[in-house]
């Protein structure tokens, strides 16, 4: 079957027609909190003294519906997960951040999603927490500058879970969905103790209801297992191989994010042992060459490089579980785009003064060479540029 | 009229993540929510101090030649979050002024408390880059390592403070 999902990649959307369907998408998501009872603060709160703990039921049957969904349309090889924005991972801060916003959300009441339906229903209280967040959140900004460095510490790219343990996606759905009855149960059990002791009914689901979203999420979980046996799947994995990155983006890449990267240098030993690029691995010859990157942590992305255009990827390489890029021109591309000097721009728009500031001081960082002089731009027409792709909350 | 009741919450995390899939489906990526109200907030700083807004190390990035800081996919679904709400609230005969509180503290308490767990939100959200919605939600779906020791945390977070401020709800 065709990989036809997710939708954008078909170039559909431009940018306001973008922006329109992130406003569809918001006002289901605003319905669907205000129905699950998220837009009342003693509904939320009552999840941490567990009189009633509608929150764990309804984030995780949301985790779990998604994950199955997704899980198996890739399965079935109708979504191209490669195409998915996983969030990155930066261990501490996210520790860090978890604890201080559980903290914020049991003293404000709401989290920042359900404080924006809290004010769509008419709490006020919605409007001190929501109000609270922007303070917040300015308040991180002007202190970002002695908070960068924990900022991206823990840094390990995107890691998905499947991929650090090695097994397939279906296999880490299953065992979420039976986690996440098994803590269904679990808050139940815990409801029936702590609801009586606080004078209030513990929240009862009808057996029916239970029976069929469980049994639901079993039912997928199992055709997502079934779909591994699926020969569409063998199919779709080689066209993932055909990523390319530029050698400016790679720069940049080396200079913000250089633990989310492997780079390995195709060229014969002799070559890529002169000059390469910088934190370049160079493939081991003979055997061992078909099998080295198959060892490599697949959370990072993994670029290649030939002395010049698109190198033939070796087996070794094409093994490798994470995502495969090659980068565009070889060594040669890398050569003419960072290590020559750029040339300044004849005509400079802000767009074109962007591109070249950019190629100087990653020129300049890759060579040592001084930055070159800034260039002064002449007013023109700006051209509006779409909306940044990727989740972030 | 009468108050709808609510779903019941297996029923509405089942709807809520057919909304996340729908998103991921879509536009291939999920939900969020800190992301635009940091969005607003910056917008609103702007107003008053314009050059230490855009040349902040942090918020830099919202700004920039063609770029506008609340012409963002973000924004727009906050937006959309807000209206979905009200659609929700009045429809099910909830739309009305309150204040969400426990019977044993005062309304000028519970306000005050609402804007300091709100502050701790905001600062938190953004250190770990999301927060329930883009994180937790989102990431979670997506089987990211990060997103799952978020999730744990901020579970763990609101059970240690839960007993500090049990006067609030209780």
């Amino acid at each position: 079957m065709a990989v036809t999902l997710p939708l954008y990649t078909h170039d559909l959307f431009g940018t306001y027609a973008g922006l329109l369907v992130g406003t569809l998408v918001g006002i289901a998501f605003g319905f669907v909190l205000e129905r699950a009872g998220f837009g009342r603060a003693r509904n939320l709160a009552a999840q941490f003294y567990l009189t009633d703990t509608r929150v764990l039921k309804v984030m995780f049957s949301a985790i779990v519906t998604a994950l199955v969904g997704m899980t198996l349309l890739s399965g079935i090889g109708v979504l191209d997960l490669a195409q998915i924005t996983v969030p990155e991972t930066f261990l501490w801060p996210q520790l860090v951040g978890g604890l201080l916003l559980g903290a914020g959300f049991i003293v404000s009441g709401y989290c920042p999603g359900t404080g924006v339906v809290a004010i769509a229903s008419g709490n006020l209280d919605g409007i001190a927490a929501i109000g609270g967040v922007m303070l917040g959140s300015l308040a991180f900004g002007f202190g970002y500058g002695p908070l960068e460095g924990f900022y991206k510490s823990g840094g390990m790219g995107v890691a998905r879970i499947d991929r650090l343990l090695g097994v397939p996606m279906a296999v880490v759905a299953a065992a979420v969905v039976a986690m996440a009855v098994g803590a269904f149960l679990g808050g139940e059990k815990l409801e029936a103790i702590f609801a009586p002791r606080a004078g209030e009914t513990a929240p009862a689901s009808p057996p029916r209801v239970k029976a069929r979203v469980f049994g639901g999420f079993a039912a997928i979980a199992a055709l997502a297992l079934a779909a591994l046996a699926l020969p569409t799947r063998g199919a779709a994995t080689p066209a993932r191989t055909a990523q390319t990155i530029g050698p400016l983006e790679l720069a940049r890449e080396l200079v913000t994010a250089p633990e989310t990267l492997w780079i390995v240098d195709l060229r014969p030993g002799a070559a890529a042992a002169k000059e390469r690029i910088p934190g370049a691995m160079v493939t081991p010859p003979g055997d061992a060459r078909a099998a080295f990157a198959a060892g490599l942590n697949p959370t990072r992305r993994l670029v290649a490089y030939g002395a010049s255009g698109a190198a033939d990827l070796p087996d070794g390489v094409r093994k490798f579980p994470g995502d495969v890029y090659v980068l565009e021109g070889g060594f040669e591309g890398w050569t003419s785009a960072v290590l020559t000097a750029p040339v300044p721009p004849a005509n400079p728009t802000p767009d074109v003064v962007a591109r070249f500031q950019l190629a100087s001081a990653l020129h300049a960082r890759f060579t040592g060479a001084a930055v070159a002089a800034p260039v002064e731009i002449r007013p023109v027409v700006s051209v509006p540029t779409g909306p940044r792709k990727g989740g972030g909350c | 009229m009468s108050e709808r009741p609510f779903w019941n919450p297996y029923v509405a995390g089942v709807v809520l993540g057919l909304v996340l899939l729908g998103s991921f489906l879509v536009m291939g990526f999920g939900l969020g929510s800190s992301g635009g109200v940091t969005r607003f907030a910056v917008a609103g700083a702007h107003l008053f101090a314009p050059k230490a807004v855009e040349t902040n190390a942090y918020f830099s990035q919202y700004f920039g030649p063609g770029k506008h800081v609340l012409e963002d996919w973000l924004v727009f679904e906050v937006l959309g979050v807000f209206l979905g709400g009200v659609l929700g609230a009045y429809s099910a005969g909830r739309l009305k002024l309150g204040i969400e509180k426990g019977p044993r503290v005062t309304t000028a308490r519970r306000l005050a408390l609402a804007v300091v767990g709100g502050i701790f939100m905001g600062f938190a959200a953004r250190l770990a880059r999301g927060c329930t919605s883009g994180q937790a939600l989102t990431g979670g779906a997506a089987l990211s390592l990060g997103s799952w020791v978020f999730m744990m945390a901020v579970f763990t977070g609101g059970y240690l403070v839960a007993p500090l401020v049990r006067r609030e709800w209780r």
